[in-house]
């Protein structure tokens, strides 16, 4: 399918243009304004005193949600550790204005591979609750498994505000994590696009034997039992446009740390995927539209009348020139 | 309603590269051929590289910069990097073999001209002479320039689009049908190139009051348009366009490096040389002279292949300033075409109504890639003044009435080359641009005809 990289291009353009000009010699004054999905935007600038310095910020709508999911304050740490190792890359304690988090950035001791991983900030963001998601579940599964067989389901429900109208859910259990989507959609062509993509995604699992080792997925009207005493998903069943999608990850999604970064960057790229391909379906819905139309008015043209011509032949008889047998003469 | 906090969207779609970017930032984020690659419906694609999106992020980054399609802005609409057959550039679409999806197959901007380069992708520029002609891949090529490159949900962000003068209304409706109904914008905005452009111009020193009163000169690709525009509304009977632009002088580049038999005639070392070395000269005759007694001031041209290992060298001749001479004596390259740049200005001029003519002499703006050349305004100021004043004194003979003089002035400014696209982030950046955009709710009421009008800009 058409590809989203899970970082964002711009920010490593931008970067690496900053990089490449620095080892010239002439560092780059940057004051650039780069934007992502669900109302992120980030801000590179040179710092005021030197130019070999850039701070990143991102704003982003996830942020208030992730940061309240843990207790203990955890986000800004979790991100220091993912930027411990990146070379050139710090976490600035002056976050700026208007901002939620800001890097700070020596191009001196940037390389590409800390580039990219600066275009993943919006990532890591968003990684924060699934990584709190996977400490529970290695606690949980060494707990022993009641008689019964049922799980045991973690008591926090983590609740992510990626979109004004629209979360996800992360859950733990002892055998698998649970990442439940809401979608809603605004446009009434969206809506029924929407609805078809969805049991797409349940059947192919079903119908494809090479995919079977996806996530299952399961599309719901009613929110799943995970969701059932969560205050925040109140005005839901008023909305009856309103889609629940749960993907169960097991054991094998998240087993290294490769795994883990994978599922986490697909997942939070789920969203923006599912509509991309709904209005790739829609252009493609056009084109045919288009050809169709196209080939109506071939049709029509062709059962045109030259009548006119034919009316006003014997007027203009001994202006039209034929040859012989009669046929007009082009000039 | 978060998304009046986002930036809005400007993009600049020309025939030959587009400029996409966001409001508020000084030059585009992206610059890249407005061409696309799609998928030849019978071609067998042996596709030989794996998809690795999920370690793509980290794999990626290593490679050399000039290669990435990524990186660096396009100067060039026809050539990309080393000319490397680099399929390996390119995370496969992953679509051999699966039936029903060729419509999904395609890249766009360079990454189409790497593509192309295979057997089984075949490129096309869906933009001609400024209009839209495919309107199939013109929409496939906005939703991947938006998806992909800004990496932005169009639900959330409002959209400045540019138009060529004399864009036909209908056109207009297509473009707002394909952003309101396939990508649901939140709000559009369709402002004509040659406004932006002289909104751009207010960055230069030379202009003093902001007033949207002036002729564009804008030269890209495909065409120059002389456009001249009275406090915002452009003056359509009076444009004149000009089949002579950045394309041919490249060919007529190419061909004096035909003639001369010289080590690489390719498309882009002409189009190098030109970017690189053309310049305007004062006077061609001395120029000539010039050349011919030391000819070893004009320049050589290396070109080294990837390794770096072989080198050829182009020598350059008179096309050094011949081929922006075009512009001013069309005759040498073309036959059918014969009337200078800045005759075209003037009658354009002439041919608006009396009482603006001198606002128009008195602020003729540049704008476009082709109107790069070294001094191109400081020629295009005395040959427009030249022909002015002869007309004054003409004038004073016949009349015996002294004249006032008419002040001609040319504006070069840093920003011309994307003049559009500047001017564009510079209205869009404004907190009012949002209030003069139509939105979704304004289309699904009222239908593709609100697109035709679109209520002025008057900022100060
Ligand atoms: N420094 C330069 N000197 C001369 N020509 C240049 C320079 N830089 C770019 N060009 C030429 O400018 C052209 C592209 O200009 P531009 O991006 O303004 O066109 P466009 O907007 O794609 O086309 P149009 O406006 O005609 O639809 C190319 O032909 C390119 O070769
Ligand atoms: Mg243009």
């Amino acid at each position: 399918m058409l590809h989203l990289r899970s970082h964002n291009l711009l920010i490593q353009k931008t970067l690496s243009e900053a990089y490449e000009a620095n080892e010239k010699g002439a560092p780059l004054t940057l004051d650039r304004i780069v934007s992502d999905f669900d109302y992120t935007t980030f801000h590179i600038t040179n710092t005021p005193d030197n130019k070999v310095i850039l701070w990143v910020s991102i704003r982003t709508k996830a942020w208030q949600s992730v940061l309240q999911c843990d207790p203990n304050n955890g986000l800004v740490s979790f991100l220091q550790s993912k930027y411990a190792n990146a070379a050139g890359v710090s976490v600035s304690n002056n976050t700026e204005p208007g901002y939620d988090f800001t890097l700070q950035i020596d191009l001196n001791a940037l390389n590409q591979d800390s580039i990219v991983q600066v275009s993943l900030l919006k990532t890591m963001v968003l990684s924060f609750p699934f990584h709190l998601a996977f400490q529970e579940f290695a606690q949980l599964c060494t707990l022993p498994i009641p008689e019964d067989g049922s799980s045991i389901d973690s008591k926090t429900l983590y609740a992510i505000q990626h979109r004004d109208d629209e979360q996800f859910f992360i859950k733990a259990s002892n055998d698998r994590i649970t990442v439940i989507f809401e979608t809603v959609f605004q446009d009434e062509t969206d809506k029924v696009l929407g609805k078809v993509f969805l049991q797409e995604f349940v059947d192919a699992r079903k119908r494809n034997r090479s995919i079977q080792s996806a996530p299952q997925v399961l599309v719901s009207h009613e929110p799943p039992l995970e969701l059932q005493n969560q205050k925040t998903t109140r005005n839901v069943q008023a909305d009856s446009s309103r889609r629940f999608i749960t993907f169960v990850l097991f054991p094998r999604h998240f087993q290294t740390e490769e795994l883990q970064f994978s599922s986490v960057s697909q997942l939070t790229l789920f969203r923006n995927y599912f509509h991309y391909h709904i209005k790739c379906s829609k252009a493609y819905m056009h084109s045919r539209m288009r050809f169709r139309v196209d080939t109506f008015v071939k049709v029509l043209n062709r059962a045109k009348v030259d009548d006119e011509e034919e009316d006003n032949e014997s007027e203009t008889q001994q202006h039209t020139r034929r040859t012989i047998t009669g046929r007009k003469m082009v000039y | 309603m978060s998304y009046l906090n986002n930036p809005a969207i400007v993009m600049d779609n020309g025939t030959g590269l587009t400029k996409l970017g966001y409001a508020g930032n000084d030059s585009p984020s992206w610059i890249f051929p407005t061409s696309i690659a799609t998928s030849q419906a019978s071609g067998a694609k042996t596709s030989s590289n794996q998809s690795n999106t999920a370690s793509g992020a980290a794999s990626s980054g290593g490679s050399g910069q000039i290669n990435n399609p990524y990186f660096g802005n396009s100067t060039s609409a026809t050539s990309f990097g080393n000319n490397l057959s680099s399929n390996n550039l390119l995370l496969s679409n992953n679509l051999a073999g699966k039936r029903g999806t060729e419509d999904l197959d395609f890249y766009i901007g360079n990454e189409a001209l790497i593509a192309s380069q295979g057997p089984s992708y075949s490129l096309s520029y869906p933009i001609r002479h400024g209009q839209i002609e495919n309107w199939d891949h013109m929409e496939r090529f906005w939703e991947n320039s938006i998806f992909k490159y800004l990496r932005a949900e169009p639900e959330d962000h409002f959209f400045l689009l540019t138009e060529p003068p004399l864009n036909p209304p209908e056109n207009r409706e297509q473009v707002a049908e394909i952003f309101f109904e396939s990508f649901n914008c939140a709000g559009l905005y369709i402002a004509v190139q040659a406004v932006l452009a002289l909104a751009a111009s207010w960055t230069s020193s030379q202009v003093t009051d902001r007033s949207l009163t002036g002729t564009v000169i804008d030269s890209g690709d495909g065409v120059t348009h002389v456009i001249p525009v009275a406090e915002g509304y452009v003056i359509g009977s009076a444009i004149k366009n000009i089949p002579i632009a950045g394309r041919d002088i490249t060919l007529f580049i190419q061909s004096l490096l035909r003639e001369r038999g010289e080590a690489d005639t390719s498309l882009r070392t002409a189009e190098r040389i030109k970017q690189e070395y053309c310049y305007v000269c004062p006077d061609i005759v001395k120029e000539f002279n010039k050349f011919d007694r030391q000819p070893e001031k004009f320049a050589q041209f290396i070109i080294e292949n990837q390794d770096k290992t072989k080198q050829k060298v182009v020598d350059i001749g008179y096309e050094r300033f011949l081929a922006p001479e075009i512009f001013f004596n069309p005759e040498i390259a073309s036959s059918d075409f014969l009337t200078p740049l800045p005759t075209v200005v003037d009658h354009t001029i002439q041919a608006c109504p009396i009482d603006v003519r001198k606002g128009l002499y008195n602020n003729i703006v540049l704008s476009g890639g082709s109107t790069m050349f070294k001094d191109f305004s400081r020629r295009l100021q005395r040959d427009i003044k030249s022909i002015v004043n002869s007309r004054i004194i003409q004038n004073e003979a016949v009349t015996g009435v002294k004249s006032t003089g008419v002040d001609v002035q040319v504006i070069s400014h840093r920003k011309q080359r994307n003049a559009v696209w500047f001017g564009g982030s510079l209205l869009a950046q404004t907190a009012e641009f949002k209030s003069y955009c139509h939105t979704k709710k304004d289309y699904e009421e009222y239908g593709p005809e609100i697109v035709r009008n679109f209520s002025l800009f008057n900022m100060v």
